[in-house]
């Protein structure tokens, strides 16, 4: 019994000796020290009322944060680190994301929509940590502080599709009348704003603003109401979900074909067509900042690539290109601020100054317009492009039309 | 209240006393022990743990008119809205003093309530509650159309609060604001109901046509455990628009207010410590589930389903909901009087 426990703990003696050999040995062999990450936080909607959009934004995110880091080495040799957060669509877990970013020293974070960037600029702003949302309503950028939207907002998307409308489809005499149907948020009232402040201007004849929740089931009243008003076109700024009743209870009413429809880029993406059937929106007219997936430009074959081989159902869908593209921007705004500041000195504020502020004529890979900044204005991108649903494909019928700065203030 | 054997009360004050052996207040002084150092280790924690705090707030204001009262509530979160807006309006566009726009926030969310508790005296249990539902939807409403003052569906922006020269941007300093309003908050609701109204209010709830025939006026005491759960409310809503930096109607939906409901009844419908258990058990699922969970099952090497992880968070906490109201439907509240059961007769069982 005594010979069998000193054989154990002499067995086991030298297993600790030949563990800490080895750990000796691998302690000393030299291998190149890696670099301090970049931190920066992203949030999206994966879960609750947007989750369509929200899901296949959040993968998009951190596809191209795994690119960089595995296939182009980060930045200098940083590689990026991602504290990737589902808000749920919900303002206050929104509210104690921020703070774990600002609380975590992230030097950047983005954002998908417009309402959960409302909810978080609050805390952003008082600590001056720049983000900026992938979808952006004109509270987020008027007045200018530490948010930026992406690409043009919900006011510039109406402000394009009123001047394609006017410019290619209205062949009536007189003024269009044109009726308004808002997502309950900032979303809608993007559209709003800019609708009250440049129909006149346009010739167009504003006539109804109706609203609805993202929970909505049928939109038959409010629309039955607009009957009588007989109305050109309606203009929906909303996500996907409810953009796709409304359409169905237009169908249903025999309202549309009749009426044009234009639709806000937060609900024109492929998750439309899959929720209100090909057939019920063939025609409808839609605004996005991007280009489609068929679009031949340099950074498609790798985005593509990641798509299909992590998240093939999101193939096809233009929120994953979007997002695609915010990674890409929040790469470029950190290396910027490492070519400018150094690594070792980056702060939030270090990051705003040296990188996003020095953004210039950046192309995302063509992906979506130009980003630059402009003193003033804090909208990166400037450009949209005009999509119409053809055969459940959403195909551009413009090139990219510059969405000029309104001034709500 | 159940004491250990051998624990005599010799004066009324005793009888009356909260806190009475050795254990209680070596467990009370751990407490703020633990409470008061929580800034030095609770990290990313303490932002959630604010957001519970001020939850634990209006949790308490409802379970006095639920719990208590016996009035079901299905409007709360448009009282807490009530509570922000009249804070943040008082301080951002008057220019006034944080604790006057926390107080006036209790008192107008107060007055509110008791306007649309009127039908109270008519109506009950599902009535009651689509009534409650209505002062919701009509709050937000008016939050929306009242764009000049309100904002809107854009918003207002609120500053942090400051008392006197002392501003409380952080989340360590407004810990002890929340901390110590939500003690204050507790310690009011357990002694309201050992008072004359606190025992009014428990008697309406038992039987209200017996608490009348007894001279209990039912149309005022409830109006007052409208005002009270309200006015609770109407605070919880000042420190959230303080806490949050800036307010719009998305931050009080219809669901917050279901989720009320759910938080004192799994803490436990009618006990001071319900509410206090019941948000921080909502509260640790949902933000655990946010910040944690989610995130990991992502990141991780497994080869999950795209939008798993994210589809993870919802079900797990609906099942967790589901499961407790099964096995512990009296709440988490009657689950602790059994531990202290236990606990005071270990190492017997009987």
């Amino acid at each position: 019994m005594r010979k069998k426990t000193i054989r154990v703990l002499s067995g086991l003696m030298c297993l600790v000796l030949v563990a800490t050999l080895l750990g000796a040995c691998t302690s000393t062999t030299e291998e190149p020290e890696a670099k301090a990450p970049l931190k920066i936080g992203m949030s999206t909607p994966s879960t609750g009322v947007a989750a369509e959009k929200g899901a296949p934004m959040g993968h998009a995110n951190l596809d191209c944060i795994k690119y960089v880091n595995e296939e182009l080495g980060g930045i200098d040799g940083h590689k990026i680190e991602v504290l990737w957060l589902d808000n749920g669509y919900d303002a206050s877990k929104s509210v104690t994301i921020i703070k774990r970013f600002v609380n975590e020293d992230c030097l950047l974070f983005t954002a998908a929509s417009s309402g959960q960037m409302t909810a978080m600029m609050g805390i952003a702003n008082e600590n001056e940590l720049s983000g900026f949302a992938a979808f952006s309503s004109p509270n987020l950028t008027q007045p200018p502080q530490h948010i930026y939207g992406q690409t043009p907002d919900y006011g510039d998307d109406w402000a394009a599709f009123a001047k394609y409308y006017m410019d290619n489809i209205w062949k009536g005499s007189g003024k269009p009348k044109m009726a308004l149907h808002l997502l309950d948020n900032s979303t809608g009232a993007g559209a709003k704003m800019a609708a009250e402040a440049g129909a006149e201007e346009l010739g167009i004849e504003l006539v109804a603003i109706k609203e609805h929740s993202a929970t909505t089931t049928s939109e038959i009243a409010s629309l039955t109401t607009l009957l009588k008003e007989e109305i050109d076109v309606l203009y929906i700024s909303s996500t996907p979900a409810p953009t796709a009743i409304v359409i169905k209870s237009a169908v249903e009413l025999g309202m549309y074909p009749g009426i044009t429809i234009g639709c806000g880029h937060a609900g024109f993406t492929k998750a439309l067509v899959d929720l209100a059937g090909a057939d019920i929106v063939d025609g409808v007219y839609g605004v996005y900042p991007t280009v489609g997936w068929e679009d031949d430009v340099p950074a498609m074959a790798k985005m593509t690539e990641y798509c299909q081989e992590y998240h093939p159902g999101d193939y096809g869908n233009m929120d994953y290109i979007i997002s695609w593209a915010q990674s890409l921007i929040a790469v470029e705004i950190l290396r910027l601020a490492v070519e400018n500041a150094g690594a070792d000195n980056l702060t939030p504020q270090v990051v705003e100054e040296q990188g996003l502020k020095k953004l210039k004529n950046f192309d995302v890979g063509g992906l979506h317009g130009p980003v630059t900044y402009v003193p003033g204005d804090n909208r990166l991108s400037k450009s949209v492009r005009v999509f119409q649903i053809q055969d459940g494909v959403l195909e551009p019928i413009t090139g990219w039309v510059e969405a000029p700065f309104i001034n709500y203030e | 209240m159940d004491l250990p054997a051998g624990t005599r009360n010799y004066t009324y004050a005793q009888d009356m006393a909260i806190f009475r052996t050795k254990t209680h207040w070596t467990l009370l002084i751990g407490l703020l022990v633990v409470l008061c150092t929580a800034p030095l280790w609770w990290g990313n924690w303490l932002s959630v743990a604010n957001l519970i705090g001020i939850t634990i707030i209006a949790a308490t204001g409802l379970n006095i008119l639920t719990g208590y009262c016996g009035q079901l509530s299905i409007g709360h979160a448009g009282f807490i809205a009530v509570g922000a807006y009249t804070s943040a309006i008082l301080t951002e566009r008057f220019g006034l003093p944080f604790p006057v726009g926390l107080i006036s926030a209790g008192v107008v969310a107060g007055l509110v309530g008791m306007f649309f508790g009127m039908p109270s005296l008519r109506v009950k249990g599902f009535y009651l509650a689509i009534a409650t539902i209505a002062a919701q939807f009509i709050i937000v409403w008016v939050i929306k159309q009242w764009t000049d003052v309100t904002g809107g569906h854009m918003g207002m922006s609120v500053s942090a609060p400051a008392l006197g020269g002392l501003v409380l941007k952080s989340d360590s300093s407004q810990f002890y604001l929340i901390g110590g309003i939500a003690v204050l908050s507790i310690f009011f609701a357990k002694n309201l109901a050992r008072t004359r109204v606190g025992r009014a209010f428990v008697a309406i709830r038992d039987n209200d046509l017996a608490a009348e025939v007894m001279g209990i006026s039912l149309f005022r005491y409830k109006l007052i455990a409208f005002f009270i759960g309200c006015f609770f409310a109407g605070i919880a809503g000042s420190l959230f628009a303080h806490w949050a930096r800036f307010i719009s109607d998305e931050f009080f939906p219809l669901t917050d207010s279901i989720l009320y409901i759910g938080m004192i009844i799994i803490g436990g419908l009618g006990t001071t410590t319900g509410p206090i258990f019941g948000a921080i058990f909502i509260g640790l699922i949902k933000h655990s589930l946010t910040h944690y969970l989610v995130p990991t099952l992502e990141s991780s090497a497994i080869a999950l389903p795209a939008g798993f992880a994210s589809g993870l968070a919802p079900m797990v906490f609906g099942l967790i909901i589901i499961l407790f109201l099964i096995l512990e439907p009296r709440g988490l509240a009657h689950r602790w009087q059994l531990f202290k059961a236990a606990y005071r007769l270990w190492p017997f069982s009987y």
